[in-house]
């Protein structure tokens, strides 16, 4: 019910208006929100590029955090970052349970991810990598992050 | 909730009202009816207070009154020692996970001590939050009050006429709303007289007004006055007011307007005159295709079965022993189906026929293709037998060799045992000699030979038998770099 009630709200508001870089794409229910972000300034690794991102919410919502993973089809990539998996996991401490707070909304979330993708000048994935997207079988949200980089 | 009020409520005004409100009509009543008493108090315990997160605001509120957590504006605002501010309720609920003495600002992360750190918001607040114009929760009933949340508890509670409470009649458990309160219990069955479905009395009304397919109402567009049945008709094919688009649409006319205006469009519009026509064209090819996919679909499997009839009664007009069935889109067992009469097929003629006949495929690259494919498979089977042929030579050839070399070590083993009897006779000579020669002059020869020996120690290779002379010393050297020779 709140997390009906908060998302509906949300909903609301980003069909009206949303930052650049930003669009909803898919909003049927309330669970499964599916979005898609650019990075808009010269980054030469992410240059013309559209990633979508899948949000998936809780009932606890927005107490518990979101997950949100990157999607990989035909036309959207995973994009090259030392903290994004080639799974589509995202490895960000505000999306883990000890980083997130009610405050933030969907919208902030993308605007974090576009900040986070705008910063990063490797183009590589992160140490383990084929190893973690082998053998993962947990979702998301159970997984422990260590969070040792303060760079991103 | 764990705990039912870790926060304290800050000048809850609207509780202190809610209670005394809901006191009075009870004493009230108590007073002018105490027959009926039971009966109201039921009916008003059934009233519940509205909820503030779930109100709808007439106008966009104020984003600085917004809740962060529920994205409503405030309701029972609270502040933390950081000036953010929260609902209580919110606050709680982001809470709940965490234990006592770990709750943080969620805006900013700061430690919360406990209840010391929650603070009633300014008074300010408190007015602009009551200010904001809300529509009662009933308005889908059908209520239109709209006013100021401070007063939507009272509305809602007092003298909203859509809040629903329990039917007066003691045996009927279903709700009613307070403005048909006095028309006693509305829960029976009647039927529409105008369209003869049954249905509650309390509905009926809105039945009537509303939904009810026999009744009159007017079109939206042309208020033309007909009966709700026909009202999607009359919007689809009549109502001059509706918008549609040009019969000409479906070979490209934009035209787009009122059901009146592009009647009159398409009086001289030529792609309209047209439409009917291509629409049949349209429809004709789409039913000639409808036909046509099953009757490729037989096509190919008689083919099929043909190929592999012709399969079974000429095994030898297989293309390749390896398969049995045959592949009908091979070229070879294609023209044999196509181009001869099966009990004729003279076997000769399979090939010839193959250079110069023109299969029936569907393209000359397909043709091209197969043939390709056949080409392949030959050259990588020549190139296996290749490998084979090659290995066997290499193996013979190792063969010979190592007898030929088996026979040289016989032979060279042979040498040596001659050469050591050579040896052998050669210094027993030597020997015979120097002692007959020593007997005459046996001083001199004595420092010769010694000199001899230390030089051919120094010299020579190690496996040399016997005492050496000093005349034997260079011939044996020259017999001994002959041997070497012919090792090599």
């Amino acid at each position: 019910m709140f997390a009906s009630r908060r998302l509906g709200k949300e909903l609301t508001k980003m069909q009206g208006q949303l930052p650049p870089g930003i669009t909803l794409v898919e909003a049927d229910n309330l669970e499964n929100w599916l979005l898609d972000i650019q990075v808009l300034d010269a980054n030469p690794i992410y240059a013309g590029e559209t990633y979508r991102l899948k949000f998936t919410f809780s009932q606890n919502y927005p107490i518990e955090a979101p997950e949100v993973v990157f999607v990989k089809d035909d036309t959207h990539s995973i994009p090259w970052h030392p903290h994004i998996y080639t799974n589509g996991i995202i490895c960000l401490d505000l999306l883990d349970r000890s980083g997130w707070s009610p405050v933030h909304n969907v919208e902030s979330v993308c605007v974090s991810l576009q900040s986070m993708l705008t910063s990063n000048t490797r183009k590589e994935r992160p140490e383990g990598d084929e190893n973690f997207v082998r053998y993962n079988t947990q979702r998301p949200r159970d997984i422990n992050f260590v969070f040792h980089d303060n760079k991103v | 909730m764990s705990s039912p009020s870790p926060i304290p409520p800050p000048n809850d005004r609207r509780n202190s009202r809610a209670s005394t409100n809901g006191g009075l009509p009870n004493e009230a009543d108590a007073l002018s009816e105490p027959s009926e008493l039971r009966v109201r108090r039921k009916s008003k315990c059934l009233k519940v207070p509205p909820e503030m997160s779930a109100l709808e605001y007439a106008s966009r509120p104020d984003s600085n009154l917004v809740c962060l957590i529920c994205h409503a504006p405030f309701d029972r605002p609270v502040q933390l020692l950081c000036e953010h501010y929260f609902c209580r309720e919110c606050l709680e609920h982001a809470w709940a996970p965490q234990s006592n003495n770990r709750k943080t600002c969620p805006t900013c992360r700061r430690h919360v001590e406990g209840e010391n750190d929650i603070r009633p918001v300014p008074k300010i607040i408190e007015t602009m939050l009551d200010e904001l114009v809300v529509k009662c929760p009933n308005s889908r009933t059908g209520c239109t009050w709209v006013d100021h949340r401070v007063n939507v508890h009272d509305h809602v509670m007092l003298y909203c006429e859509y809040t629903p409470i329990e039917c007066p009649a003691a045996d009927c458990r279903l709700h009613t709303t307070q403005k048909d309160f006095h028309k006693g219990c509305l829960h029976y069955t009647v039927g529409c007289e105008d369209c003869h479905t049954s249905l509650m009395k309390r509905d009926l009304e809105e039945h009537q007004r509303y939904l009810c397919l026999n009744r009159t109402t007017s079109c939206a567009l042309c208020e033309a006055v007909l009966l709700r049945l026909d009202l999607k008709t009359h919007i689809n094919n009549v109502c001059p007011k509706h918008v549609i688009s040009c019969q000409g649409t479906i070979v490209g006319c934009k035209f787009r307007s009122e059901r009146a205006d592009v009647t009159q469009h398409e009086m001289a519009c030529a792609m309209a005159t047209m439409a009917p026509h291509f629409r049949d064209q349209q429809a004709r090819l789409e039913r000639h295709e409808a036909r046509m996919e099953p009757l490729a679909r037989k096509v190919g499997i008689l083919e099929d079965g043909l190929a592999n009839i012709t399969n079974m009664l000429y095994p030898a007009n297989a293309n390749d022993a390896s398969f049995p069935v045959a592949d009908h889109l091979d070229p070879n067992d294609a023209a044999a189906d196509f181009r001869l009469p099966p009990a004729s097929f003279p076997h000769g003629a399979h090939g010839s026929d193959n250079s110069s006949n023109e299969p029936p495929f569907d393209s000359q690259v397909h043709h091209l293709l197969t043939l390709h494919e056949n080409l392949r498979e030959e050259v990588s089977r020549i190139s296996t037998t290749l490998t084979e042929v090659e290995g066997r030579t290499n193996m013979m050839i190792i063969n010979e060799s190592q007898r030929n070399k088996d026979e040289m070590l016989h032979t060279n083993a042979a040498i040596n045992n001659m050469r050591m009897q050579l040896h052998w006779l050669m210094s027993a000579t030597i020997h015979q000699r120097t002692t007959s020669a020593s007997t005459s002059t046996s001083r001199p020869s004595a420092s010769t030979s010694a000199g001899t020996t230390g030089r051919s120690t120094t010299q020579g290779p190690s496996s040399r038998p016997g005492p050496s002379g000093t005349l034997p010393a260079p011939y044996r050297r020259l017999s001994d770099s002959n041997r070497q020779d012919t090792k090599l």
